[in-house]
């Protein structure tokens, strides 16, 4: 293939280039790296104006196409000098193409297959694409926390009917089909998320890896019309471009000078960080997948003093669920207590646990309680919930009796519990009887049979009261622990892409200045450019240039004035 | 006794100094520059930024714990957060331009914190098991601060947005129209040697006014600002939802679970993710990116109050319902 030459040659290093047999050794420059403009860092963002090409240098016929070498000519509409070209050396796979010369002398299928993949990661990291997609999730998400979620169909037909629809069009039918009564689960979201998942991959590896190699070439400006058309520009009159590079050097700039030529840049890890927060976001989608194929879950409400063997309350949640030896572990609620404000309510509640084996040996011992939970053999049991199960009570010193104590109102944290003890003739069909309520496992309030209020008693306390001729004496409030179990194998992945993701995302709010210069003649020319802190940084260099020292040339020698010029 | 009485007259005294400086600002704007106002305003967004810090010291120091278990001390964490971004950019830049979103933003919520329905909530409350963890701290802080910045910046791209309307309307409509279409061009042209030929501005115009240009300067600033405060807002956003699932993983067995709250939370920082996207294309940015941020701003609203409206989900006593 012909390579196109740039349309601006206002970079005259490049034009010599182009026309060699072997391009990537350039032999007028000292430094390894090959001259390019930079400005493709930029325009590699602007696909739809790639032109992709091949040169193909007469070793690769010969290499078999191990080594090809081939050039990528982007345009670009905004910035002056239109158009760049990166050569890159390429052992393998780059940038939007990756066509070994080989595959045109297999051809067939081969060739095809390589062919098609290479249209459909184009088409993948399509940004327009990828902005839809995001567009499509958001609004799929908002539409899954309008529509009531987990309903049965009953209720979708009421709410959603089909004679006079929500919005003229919207009924159950719609509903019901596209999976929107389980959003977070259904086809549809799952679809959009994995496609957003291969877009995020297609761009990494198309666009952003070329970055990597992309910034790390310094580049060199050599004429001064490219320099004057930066962002941010400026003539210094009788200044020394070894004066800039030092002051650049000691204001945090990476400098590097050749000759009359001189480039500074600082934060490149700005821009190389949204590649590390596309990575991290690929694992944490993975390590999402991974959790809800692979876990196992399961809730359980255990009366103090209760056991219950592991693996009789996990579920699993997906295909990869596979249980393993801890799910034999007995629990063992020793203890559940509470602990209170001075007003009253709830603080805390604690649960003291044990773990036997299937020797009924103890292997592990904790309480736990909200936010701390216990973590065994990959699986983990959170203190979530909370209920009475029974009052143990002495009634005219016979028992103890053991009232099961049912839930009347639930509000949060907020829960009432009542049991009844029947007095009289239990089989009688309107048996009266004492009501007991407690609130917590504090304070026990008692009615007598004609519904009037009896008294408070709290359980440590062992003091009876009298009612309706019995007298009872609360023994113990026994509470129950709701505790929650799971196993997640994805749990290290997602911490880390969420690490990696916090990590990222922070440092990729640096920002990526680039400054070029010129020694011409006497005057120094310096042009810049910065990709986010736009605003800082006119001000930045206009402080930074004023310390440049004017030079001041008297007739035999020369001699360095520091008076600082503006 | 003591530390209630001085959390209303700190409440009093910024809520006061905040309608003078806004005061002051629609009087500038009305009449003419007055020169001690600037500095007045300045020394007034200080005064209220102390007086709020105040305020929430001395909640903290009443309540023995951070001042985050409820709507109103999350309100007038809010306005906290709006006055730092205030002085911090205020003594970056050294100018006063961002203080007509934020002042009226500060007075706003704190207003609506105190005077509003959330009269009952005043008291300082417990904390409820599940919000006794060190996590909350980090969790709701960047939370907040991110909706502080995610506002501001959504806020000046409806400003950027309301100033090309115009424009927008002139390009779009009537496209045949000789006249209109070379104003087109001017405007782009403005744009393009803004960021390439600084110097030489006024010998290439031909059709721009001063107007023009001083309009798309204006524009130019307000889109680099809101740039840069939405990415320091998405970042502090980005934190707060992965603290917020790694605190969710350790109290209920789960990082995520579709509540929807942090269903929204994941909808702001999509659509934020998408601002910053459409910057990528240069051609447009500024009016894209507004387009883009705009809606941020009623979504961030939904998001931290819509949901505690509606009382349901794992965030309930964030809600008016609850007590």
């Amino acid at each position: 293939m012909k390579t196109l030459s740039p349309l601006n040659s206002s970079n005259p290093c490049l034009l010599k280039t182009h026309f060699l047999k072997v391009p990537i050794f350039n032999p007028i420059f000292k430094f390894k790296p090959l001259p390019h403009n930079t400005h493709h860092a930029r325009i590699a963002k602007v696909p739809s104006f790639t032109i992709n090409s091949k040169l193909k240098s007469s070793q690769d016929i010969n290499n078999k196409g191990k080594k090809s070498v081939s050039q990528k000519i982007v345009l670009s509409e905004t910035s002056p000098p239109p158009l760049a070209v990166d050569k890159d050396d390429i052992n393998g796979g780059s940038g939007n193409e990756s066509v070994p010369v080989s595959s045109k002398k297999k051809g067939g299928v081969s060739g095809l297959a390589k062919k098609l993949s290479k249209k459909v990661l184009q088409i993948l990291s399509n940004l327009s694409l990828a902005i839809g997609e995001m567009f499509t999730i958001a609004a799929l998400m908002a539409l899954g926390t309008v529509i009531e979620q987990g309903e049965a169909p009953d209720f979708y037909f009421k709410n959603y009917p089909e004679d006079h629809p929500v919005l003229g069009f919207f009924t159950w039918r719609w509903v019901l089909t596209l999976g929107f009564d389980h959003m977070f689960t259904s086809p549809v979201f799952i679809g959009m998320l994995a496609l957003l998942g291969a877009s995020l991959m297609a761009c990494t590896y198309t666009t952003q890896i070329p970055l990597v190699k992309v910034s790390r070439r310094w580049a060199f400006l050599h004429s001064a019309e490219t320099i004057r058309k930066q962002e941010f520009s400026d003539t210094l009159t009788r200044a020394s471009i070894e004066d800039v590079g030092t002051l650049l050097m000691g204001a945090g700039y990476e400098v590097f000078l050749k000759g009359p030529c001189l480039y500074a840049f600082q934060g490149l890890a700005g821009r190389l960080a949204p590649i590390g927060v596309h990575i991290s976001l690929l694992l944490i989608m993975v390590g999402g997948t991974l959790s809800a194929a692979g876990s196992f879950k399961g809730s359980v409400t255990v009366p103090q003093g209760l056991n219950f063997v592991v693996g009789d309350v996990l579920g699993p949640t997906g295909f990869l669920s596979t249980p393993t030896e801890a799910f034999n572990t007995e629990i063992h609620v020793n203890r559940f207590y509470m602990d209170y404000f001075e007003s009253g309510e709830v603080s805390q509640f604690h649960t003291d646990l044990s773990l036997l084996d299937m020797d009924g040996k103890e292997v592990m011992r904790k309480t736990i309680s909200v936010n701390d939970p216990l973590r065994y053999g990959g699986i983990t049991i959170y203190q979530t919930d909370w209920s009475i199960s029974a009052l143990q009570i002495l009634k005219d010193n016979e028992g103890p009796y053991n009232l099961a104590m049912a839930p009347l109102q639930i509000n949060g944290d907020k829960k009432l519990f009542g049991t009844f003890l029947p007095v009289g003739d239990i089989n009688s069909p309107d048996v009266k009887g004492i009501s007991m309520l407690a609130r917590d496992l504090q304070s026990i309030v008692l009615y007598d049979k004609e519904g009037k209020f009896a008294g408070v008693r709290r359980p440590n306390s062992k003091l009876p009261i009298n009612i309706d001729g019995s007298e009872i004496v609360i023994l113990d409030a026994i509470g129950s622990s709701g505790l929650d179990l799971k196993t997640d194998p994805g749990v290290p992945t997602v911490y880390a892409g969420f690490g990696a993701l916090m990590l990222t995302t922070c440092i990729s709010y640096l920002s990526h200045s680039q400054i070029w210069a010129i020694q011409d003649g006497t005057s120094v020319i310096i042009g810049g450019k910065t990709n986010r802190a736009k605003m800082e940084f006119p001000e930045e260099m206009n402080r930074l240039l004023d310390k440049v020292p004017e030079i001041v040339e008297s007739s035999s020698s020369q001699q360095v004035d520091t008076i600082t010029s503006g | 006794m003591i530390f209630s009485t001085l959390e209303h007259i700190l409440t009093h005294i910024s809520f006061s100094v905040v309608s003078i400086v806004i005061s002051t600002h629609l009087i500038t704007l009305l009449v003419n520059e007055i020169l001690g106002f600037h500095d007045l305003s300045k020394n007034g967004m200080i005064i209220s930024f102390f007086c709020i810090t105040g305020l929430l010291i001395t909640r903290w120091i009443l309540s023995g714990h951070l001042p985050f278990s409820d709507l109103y001390e999350s309100f007038i964490f809010l306005s906290w957060g709006f006055s730092i971004f205030h002085i911090v950019f205020c003594f970056k830049k050294h100018k006063n331009d961002l203080s007509a979103i934020i002042a009226p933003s500060v007075i706003f919520t704190q207003g609506f914190a105190t005077l509003g329905v959330l009269t009952e909530i005043h008291q300082s409350a417990i904390l409820v098991p599940a919000l006794q963890s060190h996590w909350l701290m980090m969790h709701v802080s960047m939370m907040i601060f991110g909706y502080a910045a995610l506002l501001c910046g959504s806020l000046l791209s409806v400003g950027i947005l309301v100033i090309t309307f115009g424009e927008v309307i002139q390009i779009l409509g009537k496209r045949n129209n000789l006249y209109f279409l070379i104003e087109s061009f001017s405007f782009v042209e403005i744009q393009y040697m803004n960021r390439n030929e600084r110097n030489n501005v006024f010998q290439k115009t031909f059709f721009s006014s001063s107007r023009n240009y001083y309009r798309s300067q204006f524009i130019q600033q307000l889109d680099r600002w809101s740039y840069r405060i939405i990415s320091l807002g998405f970042l502090f956003l980005t934190i707060g939802i992965l603290s917020g699932a790694v605190w969710a993983n350790e109290a209920w067995g789960s990082y995520w679970n579709w509540d929807p709250k942090e269903t929204w939370a994941f909808i702001t920082w999509t659509i934020f993710a998408i601002y910053l996207h459409t910057r990528k294309n240069t051609k447009f940015e500024s009016v894209n990116s507004s387009i883009a941020a705009s809606p941020g701003f009623l979504i961030i609203w939904i998001c931290y109050l819509g949901i505690n409206l509606l009382g349901i989900g794992l965030h309930s006593y964030g809600s008016f319902t609850s007590n």
